[in-house]
C-alpha cells in the first residue's frame, strides 16, 4: 500500500449536494478497492494563478489517502467524468506503507469527515518557521 | 585600486543553502509563501546561483514549483511587464 495524495479543484460555486455526492463516490471507491482515506480537507474557494476552464476562483480540496495503483487510476476517472472539477493532481507521498504504520497513520486521521483548512492555519509556515528560527523546528506535517 | 571593469558584485551570494541550514524547513508544493521566494517576478524559477539553494533541494524545489504551477497555486508567468 501506498500513500497518496490528490489535490483538485472544484467549481467555485460547488453546490452542498455536489460536495457530498462527490465525497460519497471516494468513500464507495475507498471500500470497494481497499484503500483507506486519512483525511479530506476542504480549502475553500481560492484565487487561481491562471484561469482554468474560465474560471478565475476554484474550490480546492486535498484527499490524503492509503491506496494501491488500481484506486488511484479508479479516483482519477471519476474526477475526469465530473464535469464540477476542474483539474487535479496526484502526488505520491510515500513509497510504501507497511501494515503497522498505516495502522497508527488510520488512527491519527482526524475524526471529522471533512477538515475545514481556513487561510491563517493554511499558512501556518510563518508562525512555523519562527518557531524553527528560535529551536529546531517541530512543525511535523 | 581597484581594475577598472571589475566591479563588485551589487549582492552578496548567500553562502548556504536556507534548507540546509534550517533542517525544519521542508520543501512541499502546497506551501507556496515559501516558494514565492524562489522564483522571479516574472514566475521563473530562480537560479541556484542566485538562490544559492544546493543542489539536492535546488531540484525538490524546482519539483514543488511545477507541481504547485500545475495546480493552479502558482503562476507559470506573470506579466507582461
Amino acid at each position: 500500500m501506498k500513500r497518496y495524495e490528490t489535490i483538485f479543484i472544484a467549481h467555485p460555486e460547488l453546490s452542498e449536494a455536489d460536495q457530498t455526492e462527490l465525497e460519497g463516490k471516494f468513500r464507495s471507491l475507498m471500500a470497494s478497492l481497499k484503500g483507506d482515506i486519512l483525511n479530506l480537507e476542504d480549502w475553500g474557494t481560492k484565487k487561481l494563478a491562471y484561469q482554468v476552464r474560465k474560471n478565475t476562483r476554484g474550490r480546492y480540496f486535498l484527499l490524503d489517502y492509503l491506496a494501491g495503483p488500481d484506486l488511484v487510476r479508479e479516483l482519477e476517472r471519476t474526477l475526469r467524468l465530473n464535469d464540477r472539477v476542474l483539474k487535479f493532481q496526484t502526488v505520491k507521498v510515500s513509497l510504501q506503507v507497511s501494515p503497522e504504520v498505516a495502522k497508527t497513520l488510520k488512527e491519527a486521521a482526524p475524526r471529522e469527515r471533512v477538515t475545514r483548512v481556513n487561510e491563517r492555519s493554511l499558512s501556518l509556515e510563518e508562525p512555523a518557521r519562527k518557531e524553527n528560527a528560535a529551536a529546531a523546528g517541530e512543525e511535523e506535517k | 585600486m581597484k581594475p577598472p571593469g571589475k566591479r563588485k558584485r551589487p549582492f552578496q551570494r548567500r553562502k548556504v543553502c536556507v534548507f540546509c541550514a534550517d533542517s525544519g524547513m521542508k520543501i512541499d508544493y502546497k506551501d507556496v509563501k515559501t516558494l514565492n521566494h524562489f522564483i522571479t517576478e516574472r514566475g521563473k524559477i530562480l537560479p541556484r546561483r542566485i538562490s544559492g539553494t544546493c543542489a539536492k533541494h535546488q531540484r525538490d524545489l524546482t519539483t514543488a514549483i511545477k507541481r504547485a504551477r500545475n495546480i493552479a497555486l502558482m503562476p507559470f508567468s506573470i506579466g507582461p511587464l
